[in-house]
């Protein structure tokens, strides 16, 4: 059960998917041709259009080549729908995740499990909270809760993504839910490897791209 | 009708205005008087209408794609040798010779990359000219067709490299 993030990159840009994008008022177009000596023979619609599409170029150019394929974490043990959740929280543990991905036999992604599917299980909604209940009650978290199966509060539909995903298309993704990690499908339709957020803003970060 | 107030270039400096002027006179003059002196009294003409539009382009828009040395030379030589073999082919209907003669310019210089407005000028004068440029057949295309922009080229690649402000060609080829 997962589910492609609704905007593809042959829609047309927009400020949503090109953050970086500056808006060029027609003050700024005309201000920036006075300083040009001589008869610019363009209208301000005609260079907005060329400065956005140019733009679009120029970070496509940048980032082409980083693709989820390339980012994702791919030693990742995903968790089956039947496990019981006791089983599952020393896996998120051993893994160093917040976040695992539920598949089926056949390594096809059924949803992903995050702590806050789990939390939000245990009656609390952030780590914080459950800490402020068991300081209060330290038999509050020993509940018939942990053996029910994984499958039951795993959140599905996913929002996954494919291995040749770009900038846009991530940006995109994790734009469109909350979660902190996405699911990268290979062609397939099975599992390839877990996209970590934060590996991908570093990924992006104009300024940590020396490994690039 | 679509389009908006907006968008218009600004206009230039008052220098500007006083570069573009002495180009386009020192280029027309350049023009005008080879015409004088070399064509006066002869079966050709070197001065034709659209060289004036020529002037406005590469003395008044110097960094115009427009302007630029393919354009003013490939434009003016197609659009002539289109219009010649208009009015050769369909002068019988004159007003079918001068709608494709136009037309035809304008397809040509869009394929060749060689869009110079005053072209299609240069195609519909082939066509409409005097009997003089009837009569000159396809010398036409080298006497005021190529020559006279290669005269206003040459004046422009002198002209407009003086002014601080001011570069040519943009591009060459």
């Amino acid at each position: 059960m997962t589910q492609r993030p609704s905007r593809d990159s042959s829609d047309p840009p927009s400020a949503q998917d090109n953050p970086a994008e500056i808006d060029l008022t027609d003050d700024d177009i005309l201000e920036a041709m006075h300083e040009i000596p001589g008869y610019l023979d363009i209208t301000t619609m005609d260079f907005r259009a060329v400065y956005r599409l140019a733009h679009r170029h120029a970070i496509d150019r940048l980032f082409s080549g980083i693709t989820a394929g390339r980012l994702m974490r791919r030693e990742v043990s995903p968790l089956t729908p039947e496990i019981p959740l006791v089983e599952a929280i020393p896996s998120f543990v051993h893994q160093g995740l917040k976040s695992l991905p539920v598949v089926d036999g056949q390594r096809r992604v059924l949803g992903i499990l995050t702590e806050t599917d789990v939390l939000r299980w245990l009656g609390a909604e952030t780590f914080l909270g459950l800490l402020a209940r068991v300081i209060m009650d330290d038999s509050c978290i020993k509940s018939e809760q942990h053996h029910r199966p994984v499958g039951e509060f795993m959140t599905s539909p996913v929002v996954s993504v494919p291995l040749d995903a770009g900038l846009r298309e991530l940006l995109a993704a994790f734009a469109g839910h909350p979660g902190r990690a996405m699911p990268v499908i290979s062609a397939d339709g099975r599992l390839a490897g877990l996209l970590l957020r934060k590996v991908f803003l570093s990924a992006y970060h104009p300024d940590r791209r020396s490994w690039v | 009708m679509r389009g908006s107030l907006h968008g218009s270039p600004p206009r230039v400096s008052r220098p500007e205005v006083l570069w573009s002027w002495m180009g386009a006179f020192l280029g027309m003059a350049a023009v005008a008087w080879i015409n004088q002196w070399f064509f006066a009294g002869t079966d050709l003409t070197f001065t034709i209408g659209s060289l004036g539009a020529s002037a406005v382009l590469v003395f008044g828009a110097v960094r115009s794609p427009l302007a630029q040395p393919r354009n003013l030379i490939g434009g003016h030589v197609i659009s002539a040798l289109v219009g010649v073999t208009c009015w050769q082919w369909l002068g019988g209907e004159p007003w079918l010779a001068q709608s494709v003669a136009v037309a035809t310019a304008i397809a040509l210089m869009h394929l060749t990359r060689t869009l110079h407005p005053p072209g299609g000028a240069t195609a519909l004068i082939a066509v409409i000219g005097s009997d003089q440029v009837h009569a000159m057949g396809y010398l036409f295309v080298l006497f005021p067709a190529t020559l006279g922009p290669l005269v206003l080229l040459v004046a422009a690649l002198l002209f407009n490299n003086l002014p601080a402000a001011r570069r040519y060609p943009e591009f060459w080829l």
